[in-house]
């Protein structure tokens, strides 16, 4: 039983961010992670390995050669092995070229399990993992809040209106997790001593044959403009003052915008 | 290619959901300014005989893609070959778990370009144009196709993004969806369903939100939060610090990974304001927060910060709230 997850690197969620003048994400100018989300993903895929459900774990991400190092701290957390998609006709790919090129890349890998974060922090459409299972015609398991797998089907455990569902599909699958499947682990220094010595291969788009002329440059969108936020006013602040008049001072807040 | 506008109309427990009614309105002008009709896609339990209601909020005409309670992903195949079939100038969907999973199975069936989570989408010279919230809400951006891009565009939409039409009349022309192979995507099946004893409110439709985070200490500290809610005619909801502490269910968890919210009041009690929350709940209209930390990120960007004990200040305020109502 093999899994695969796929990680994206991301400018650190506390770091300050800014786009280009070509309206591209600036990954220059902050620290970068694994998307925050897709930590969930690796710890829910070493969780498996650990109780022998899972023989392997293989990473995949793509992006820029600096990539290579969101892959080895998740090999730093655990896993078998490393795949970085990297071209230079994939910068500025949106979700649709980002889906085409995983699953392209899947395809090569083969695993029973695709396994990806339910979001990720710098875009938050969500679509890569529908439509990657979309495109390799595969069932599609997605926002699991646990991660299970037997008898040559893949279980997730998902919220519905008041509680949960059990919902179940032949593998192979993609499926996404999300952050209710338990903290992420940390690397040991053991770990990312031992993630320098994993294998960590690169590919190109020919690699996984890709044509880049079928990716409309990389994308099918395109940003026109990039603005702050319409200003606010400043917060009002009520402080040093006892229980009573700061309900009272609520209160009149509420009321003079008609809130109550 | 069509100037109509498709929307994805979940239904539930025999009856629309909230999304869809706004999708519905929201398709139904965006139809207007693209020159055709707001067209329903609709699917789930009690889409059959709810499709043709769908025409007094907005929709001219209701797809069926399929009834019952199978996961909403199973119908992507049915929804690709409507889509593909009438070929509309866009399709919106709303950006909830379904909606995404069938968005992206439309992004993937048919390769088209995706949108959002959008919080405002128009047509302008006949080309589509989306607006977003992006980096944490730290920019507003506006996209488009690329010349060329394959259509339609598929547009994710933030709950509250578009308002029910009220007292609508008239009924949907309503089709099935003709039959076809669900594939792979099909083959996803809920095995196991367990409902919580109780309903729980979907934070989407409140207009009015009290949220509680890990200064509310306990499951008990949210019994005040829940009168505060019940005197202002409003739901309560929770950090992720509450959800994960198990004081609340994750149903109601606002941010990042729950529930993106936008009432006209937002009122945070023991909530720090940490830009995973942030996320969720910055498009309110009004924000008032109480904390006891002067220093509390959630001070930079509430309207109103109240730096005092929410224990102090909330059974008093629900007190006075009912006072002043009467």
């Amino acid at each position: 039983m093999k899994i695969v997850v796929c990680i994206k690197q991301v400018p650190a969620t506390t770091a300050e961010k800014r786009y280009t003048d070509d309206l591209r994400l600036d990954r220059t100018s902050a620290e970068s992670v694994i998307n925050p989300l897709d930590e969930y993903a690796v710890e829910m895929a070493l969780k498996l390995a650990e109780s022998g459900a899972v023989d392997s774990v293989a990473y995949l991400s793509m992006g820029p050669d600096s990539a290579a190092e969101a892959l080895r701290r998740a090999l730093a957390m655990g896993g078998d092995e490393a795949y970085l998609v990297t071209d230079p006709a994939l910068a500025g790919a949106d979700e649709w070229a980002t889906a085409r090129v995983l699953a392209a890349a899947l395809d090569k890998l083969a695993p029973d399990v695709a396994l990806m974060g339910m979001a990720s922090d710098d875009a938050r459409g969500s679509l890569v993992p529908g439509a990657v299972a979309a495109m390799r015609d595969l069932p599609l398991l997605s926002y699991g809040a646990e991660l299970m797998l037997a008898d040559g089907a893949a279980r997730i455990r998902r919220l519905s209106a008041s509680g949960f569902d059990i919902i179940e599909a032949p593998l192979p699958v993609v499926a996404s997790v999300t952050d209710q499947v338990g903290e992420p682990r940390y690397a040991s220094l053991k770990g990312i001593m031992a993630a320098r010595r994993k294998p960590l291969e690169t590919w190109s788009l020919a690699d996984i044959g890709v044509d880049p002329g079928s990716l409309h440059g990389g994308a099918v969108t395109r940003m026109l403009e990039a603005k702050p936020p319409e200003a606010k006013a400043p917060t009002e602040r009520v402080e040093n003052v006892g229980a009573d008049e700061a309900v009272a001072k609520i209160a009149d807040w509420l009321a003079a915008r008609k809130l109550i | 290619m069509s100037n109509d506008i498709h929307f994805l109309a979940e239904f539930a427990d025999g009856a629309p959901a909230r999304s869809a009614l706004e999708l519905a309105a929201g398709a139904a002008d965006l139809a207007q300014q693209s020159g055709g009709a707001a067209v329903a896609l609709a699917y789930g339990h009690g889409a059959a005989d709810g499709a043709a209601g769908l025409g007094a909020a907005g929709a001219a005409r209701a797809i069926v893609l399929g009834d019952g309670t199978a996961p909403a992903i199973t119908h992507a195949a049915a929804a690709a070959a409507t889509v593909r079939e009438a070929a509309p100038a866009a399709v919106l969907a709303p950006a909830t778990p379904n909606g995404r999973d069938l968005a992206a199975a439309l992004v993937g069936l048919l390769d088209l370009p995706a949108f959002g989570p959008v919080r405002a989408v128009r047509v302008e010279g006949g080309a589509l144009r989306t607006e977003q919230a992006t980096l944490q809400g730290t920019f507003i951006t506006v996209s488009e196709p690329v010349d060329g891009a394959p259509q339609p565009a598929v547009v994710l939409v933030l709950a509250n993004t578009f308002t029910p039409i009220e007292g609508g009349s008239g009924s949907a022309e309503v089709s099935r969806a003709a039959a076809t192979d669900a594939g792979a995507l099909g083959k996803a099946t809920v095995v196991e369903s367990h409902p919580a004893d109780a309903a729980v409110v979907n934070l989407e439709e409140a207009t009015v939100i009290v949220a509680g985070g890990r200064g509310v200490g306990s499951e008990e500290g949210f019994k005040p939060l829940q009168e505060l809610a019940d005197a202002l005619g409003g739901a309560v909801g929770a950090s992720r610090a509450a959800a994960d502490a198990g004081w609340i269910p994750y149903q109601l968890q606002i941010g990042q990974t729950g529930k993106v919210v936008k009432p006209a009041l937002y009122l945070a009690a023991g909530i720090s304001g940490a830009i995973q929350h942030r996320v969720g709940m910055q498009s309110s209209e009004n924000v008032v927060a109480i904390n006891k930390d002067p220093d509390a990120p959630i001070g930079e960007f509430a309207d109103l910060f109240v730096v005092g004990d929410l224990v102090q200040i909330v059974p008093r305020l629900t007190e006075e709230i009912k006072r002043r109502k009467g």
